[in-house]
């Protein structure tokens, strides 16, 4: 427990000293306003028609998770592969403590990078609140969601980091892997549309992220299988990713 | 305390280390000695549970490394080749979150402990990076001293030091020595003999000879040809030489004449004294060929090279498909 909490303090700490992070930071920050600012429009708009104001909740945690195939990778491509590259490693390895206490610190000093990039969008929910009035329940479904989102997507990118030594290669590769389970929606209808069982559609279409957020959680319903398979995601990724290091024993 | 048996490490065909055995005892500083890529790197990994051995067993500080691990690593400081540091922490900021991983309650305080002990105290909050080659390596050392091990394995502490900082790294390594286990790997022979008071010498993955630097030495010594310089012509004096009982024969060469003893068990230098001084002659100089490390280690390294050679052999018919390949290719 104590070495999960030194790992996690100094990897957190690295990411309030990195440029890197107030940049995601700031550019998150800008285009979320570049896209509010059209979300005003919208409004005003609706509201010279006479009819009722769009208030979406979901407006920020729908967009941030979009841009998950972004930030993730680049959040969490130095963790581990900078580590085996540095040598760094060996010392971890030979300190008395499991893989997984290292590997968890890090990945709960990432997910709390995310938990602030979150919290810092809220900024929009409260913007909103001045025009209209969102759902509270909506937005508290959406973020929690989002936030679970955030965390397993983190763990997926993760397990990158730990195949390659290479920072680049771990962040294509992630960003890739990200995208697939984004658009899996796209290739669920695809494959339904192929006439072929909807069975295998169906599998598809739950395998990817978007399936248990955009629908579910982020509209507000709230559903015990999806928070299922975002703690499952998350810990099985950080399984794998355990797994790989140990490896390294065997390799090195 | 550590006690290797019979220790190999393979990697599919290619075997690192083979039937490795020996004991670095509390108290004392075991030089490790070898050139590079002779398998002193990979017994450091095993001993220090970074990697599994394929076959044999490892006892450090009276636990296994193998079923055991985690109770080695509590009780081993290990400072791996190349000093591998987070240079974007401070000295002290990284020695206490190495601390905080090992679950040492009063971290801060054993921090600057050990900043002390390497004499690093004044530039405790610098960055790493800032650092030079030298400090990094005793912030290295420090490291690997944090928690008081009974063992601490130091994996060529002195590489790519300046000499000055070599010789403070050295007097660091003796004092830890009274009262640690040390195990202490370097491809140079004479800190070796400096600063060990076990050698164990290893080459292409095997132990070669061990022991004090002394006793190996005076191993040696015996059988070793005797110099002698005389006031007198060159060809009498090695007429005389040659025909003592104890002198095998005898030489003139650059230095005066080389003698060569008949039994290596007895000196032959006492006799030799006596002969030359009864003619009357002056004797300038009588000694023993020095031996040095390096003598012993060429020596034992030559011994098994020329039965190597036919294996060796062996593996050349075998290089030359691929070499065919690579063309066709």
């Amino acid at each position: 427990m104590h070495s999960i909490l030194a790992v996690f303090r100094r990897e957190l700490a690295l990411y309030f000293r990195s440029p890197v992070a107030y940049a995601i930071a700031f550019a998150l920050l800008l285009f979320l306003g570049v896209l509010f600012n059209g979300f005003i429009a919208q409004a005003n708009a609706a509201l010279s028609f006479g009819s009722g104001i769009p208030a979406d909740a979901g407006f920020a945690p729908n967009l941030l998770t979009f841009l998950m195939f972004l930030i993730a990778p680049l959040l969490t491509m130095r963790l581990l592969a900078e580590e085996s590259r540095e040598g760094t490693l060996e010392v971890l390895m030979t300190l008395p403590m499991h893989e997984s206490s290292f590997i968890i610190g890090k990945f709960l000093a990432a997910w709390a990078y995310y938990s602030a990039l979150l919290l810092l969008s809220l900024v929009f929910y409260v913007l909103q609140s001045f025009i209209g009035v969102p759902d509270a329940g909506v937005a508290l479904s959406a973020y929690g969601g989002a936030w679970l989102y955030g965390g397993a997507v983190l763990a997926i990118t993760l397990i990158w980091s730990a195949v390659t030594e290479d920072q680049i290669v771990a962040a294509f590769l992630g960003s890739a892997t990200i995208l697939v389970l984004y658009l899996a929606e796209i290739a669920a209808i695809w494959i339904a549309g192929q006439g072929s069982s909807s069975l295998l559609a169906d599998f598809v279409r739950e395998l990817g992220l978007q399936a248990h957020f955009s629908v579910t959680l982020a509209q507000g319903i709230v559903r015990a299988e999806d928070v299922v398979y975002f703690i499952c995601v998350i810990i099985g990724a950080l399984f794998i990713t355990t797994r790989l290091v140990e490896t390294r024993r065997w390799r090195a | 305390m550590i006690e290797v048996e019979n220790l190999s490490k393979r990697y599919g065909e290619v075997s690192a280390i083979r039937d490795v055995s020996f004991q670095a005892r509390p108290g004392q500083v075991t030089g490790f000695l070898g050139p590079n890529g002779a398998g002193k790197t990979t017994t450091m990994r095993i001993l220090t549970g970074f990697m599994p051995p394929t076959s044999g067993r490892a006892i450090v500080a009276g636990h296994d490394v193998f079923t055991d691990s985690m109770e080695v690593r509590r009780r081993v400081g290990y400072l791996p080749e190349n000093v591998p540091l987070y240079r974007d922490m401070t000295a002290i900021g990284y020695l206490k979150f190495i601390a905080d991983i090992r679950g040492l309650r009063d971290g801060r305080r054993r921090a600057r402990d050990v900043l002390e002990r390497v004499d690093l105290v004044h530039r405790a909050d610098s960055r790493i990076r800032t650092l030079s080659k030298g400090m990094r390596q005793r912030v290295g050392v420090a490291q690997a001293l944090i928690h008081d091990p009974e063992v601490l394995i130091l994996d060529e502490p002195t590489i790519g030091l300046d000499p000055f900082q070599v010789l403070e790294l050295r007097d660091l390594v003796r004092v830890l020595g009274r009262d640690h286990t040390v195990l202490f790997s370097t491809h140079i022979l004479s800190e070796a003999e400096q600063i060990c008071d076990q050698v164990v010498i290893i080459d292409r993955g095997e132990i070669m000879a061990q022991g004090s630097p002394q006793a190996l030495r005076s191993e040696l010594e015996s059988g070793r040809p005797v110099v002698l310089r005389v006031d007198a012509p060159l060809d009498e004096a090695r007429a005389l030489v040659s025909a003592l009982p104890g002198v095998d024969r005898a030489e003139i060469s650059a230095d005066g004449i080389t003698a060569m003893p008949a039994d290596p068990q007895t000196d032959p230098r006492p006799a030799i004294a006596r002969a030359v001084l009864e003619r009357g002659w002056a004797l300038n100089e009588l000694r023993s060929v020095a031996v040095t490390l390096e003598d012993i280690f060429l020596e034992v390294a030559g011994s098994r090279a020329s039965p190597e050679e036919p294996p060796a052999d062996g593996e050349t018919p075998a290089e030359t498909p691929e070499e065919d390949e690579v063309r066709h290719a």
